[in-house]
């Protein structure tokens, strides 16, 4: 552990957004062809895979298939899209306006809090252990400029902040934490996790290892039925980022609903990270984390009507909110004529 | 687009709706692939390389000969974090391009040859032909962000939101982003770390796959297809490597031009039977 000590509050690398050509060119079809002016909230998804590089984090990738086809025919392919384990689908809201200024004038802090709202009582009725991508819910602001071929845009995964924040006990590469046979059947485990169509896109699971160091995964609704038969018991989830000292952002969530679904105060984690699309354990991380509660707030935790703060922002390099991309070379009718003459 | 260029896809285009899709296997003869043996191919590098997956784009440039779901391949975010210079220097160094016959490789050409250890290029990415996808930034200005646009200084960002309690910089349990960038090679110049998604699409004209790049920049906003051009050998951009329309995607993408591949292919192939293995096209 080179940067978190032992007893230090437990950092999260923040979740980074990829938006692909595509999805801009058919926001803008959507928004020429049927939208207009409606400016209603679109139900989008977006899409992420564990780290497979041990020198980069993977995103959330923003594609044209994130958004609702325009001409109503296209259902299959989002069917046949569940199951490819490149791409887990994570759901998300797009507020899309007509206007830079109004862009400008939406209250992201309010934003941010109503979809932590929906985490929150997703965990609270069970749905987040049933379809755990909903932990990872995002939000994206946009205004497309379909004058200039500008688009403004601004993406926010909110996380579920713990008070006082989890501290770290121990965090170390997967092949250290186990012994090699358990590392062996971990790994033999979660290759066959991500090889199924069934699973593969699930990106919140149970690791057990019994006491003859056989592993296997299973789906979160299994914990009830699963906890007093195993030696050890990790809560896995698919780790995007690469860094060796910290995991990534949906672990946030996850401890959130670990705490409030089963309360625990000690919560064994395994950051799940593939080298090449196979499960890497000198990649993965296992570590340790204690959620601590002041006497007198365990109540409120057990009350759903009371929304944890949140964060979630996402800050470009400048350390900015707002982001802009120019298409104008590869949408404007005219420059494409020009260039094409 | 140049006028040549214009009138050479019109011609294909042309081509390619009157004849039949290639069923007989020339993959000896020729090197060139059928529709069906590229499907093969393409299934068994998604099953070695699981990065890799097949996507069907975008509806309205759906290929009948395809099937809906394999209209073609992809990997994305595939880092690359060495400077075009520095590595050009090693490839010499290391006698070019070696042919590489491994599995892993689909018996395509390894452009890096020798220095290949040192490379932080994935190597489950599979190089055809001549192009050295170096796939870093030679240029420093090149890597900021070209696409335009870039951030308006005079919009009111986040700090200046005063009931502040759902800011992520003053959040102690997030990573601030200054460790994010301490994985870099070296800390002088945080922005080298461009990543690509690399497709691979079937040219039913010239009958082999093509190999297509898009690329984005360190805070992963697209990056304009000529600063691609910027991280491929200069021999070969705007030569064997051009920007086009991609075939199932929307926008302008950097490609490996197919003309020379299956000349390349049947190079290989040759060298494989000379050596007397069997050249089949899912190895």
């Amino acid at each position: 552990m080179a940067n978190q000590q032992a007893g230090s509050i437990l950092q999260f690398a923040p979740f980074q957004s990829a938006v692909d050509e595509g999805f801009w060119h058919r926001l803008s079809s959507l928004k020429l062809n049927k939208l207009g002016i409606d400016d209603s909230p679109i139900p989008i998804t977006g899409f992420y895979a564990p780290c497979t590089h041990s020198q980069v984090s993977n995103h959330l990738t923003l594609l044209m298939e994130s958004l609702p086809s325009d001409s109503d025919e296209e259902s299959s392919v989002t069917a046949t899209s569940h199951g490819n384990r490149n791409r887990c689908s994570v759901p998300g809201t797009l507020y899309n306006t007509n206007t830079l200024e109004s862009f400008r004038a939406i209250d992201r802090e309010s934003l941010l809090k109503e979809e932590a709202k929906k985490i929150w009582e997703d965990i609270h009725s069970g749905k987040a252990i049933d379809d755990s991508a909903v932990l990872s819910r995002f939000v994206l602001i946009s205004f497309a400029d379909l004058k200039k071929w500008n688009f403004h845009y601004s993406v926010a995964f909110p996380a579920l902040v713990l008070n006082p924040p989890a501290t770290l006990v121990d965090l170390r590469p997967a092949s250290q934490w186990f012994s090699s046979q358990e590392a062996e059947a971990v790994r033999a485990a979660c290759n066959e996790w991500r090889n199924s169509s069934a699973t593969a896109d699930e990106p919140f699971f149970l690791v057990s290892i019994d006491s003859n160091s056989n592993s296997t995964i299973r789906h979160l609704k299994d914990w009830e039925a699963f906890q007093n038969d195993c030696q050890k018991l990790l809560f896995g989830f698919y780790d995007p980022c690469h860094l060796q000292n910290n995991p990534g952002w949906p672990l946030r969530n996850f401890l959130a609903l670990i705490f409030s679904r089963w309360n625990l105060k000690s919560v064994h984690f395994f950051c799940y990270r593939e080298n090449r699309g196979f499960a890497d354990m000198g990649l993965s991380l296992v570590g340790e984390a204690l959620i601590t509660v002041p006497q007198g707030r365990a109540a409120e935790i057990g009350d759903h009507q009371c929304v944890p703060n949140a964060v979630g922002w996402e800050l470009n390099k400048q350390r900015k909110v707002y982001r802009c991309i120019s298409l104008a070379k590869s949408m404007d009718p005219t420059r494409l004529a020009i260039s094409a003459a | 687009m140049v006028l040549s260029q214009r009138i050479h896809e019109a011609f294909k285009g042309t081509v390619e709706r009157i004849t039949a899709p290639r069923t007989v296997s020339a993959f000896k003869e020729k090197g060139v692939l059928s529709v069906s043996e590229f499907i093969l191919a393409g299934d068994n590098l998604v099953s070695k390389c699981p990065t890799w997956s097949w996507e069907s784009g975008e509806p309205s440039k759906r290929k009948s000969y395809l099937p809906a779901e394999k209209q073609f391949l992809i990997t994305r975010n595939v880092p690359c974090l060495r400077r075009a210079a520095s590595i050009e220097e090693e490839y010499e160094g290391a006698g070019g391009e070696v042919l590489v016959d491994n599995e892993d490789n689909d018996g395509w050409l390894a452009t890096h040859g020798k220095p290949k250890d040192k490379l932080d290029d994935d190597d489950n990415l599979p190089s055809m032909e001549a192009l050295e996808i170096s796939m870093n930034s030679n240029v420093h200005q090149s890597i900021s962000n070209h696409f335009g646009g870039e951030e308006e200084e005079d919009i009111p960002d986040m700090a200046e939101y005063e009931e502040s309690n759902s800011l992520i910089e003053a959040d102690p349990a997030t990573l601030q982003p200054t460790y994010l960038v301490a994985h870099e090679p070296d800390d002088d110049n945080i922005l080298r770390t461009r990543t690509y998604d690399v497709s691979i699409t079937y040219d039913k004209y010239y009958q082999t796959p093509r190999v297509w790049l898009t690329g984005y920049d360190e805070s992963r906003m697209l990056l304009q297809p000529e600063l691609v051009l910027e991280d491929v050998s200069q021999d070969h951009a705007r030569k064997t490597v051009t920007i086009e329309d991609h075939p199932h995607l929307p926008g302008k993408h950097a490609s490996i031009h197919p003309c020379r591949h299956g000349a390349v292919m049947k190079k290989i192939i040759d060298v494989l039977v000379s050596r007397g293995v069997e050249p089949e096209v899912d190895k």
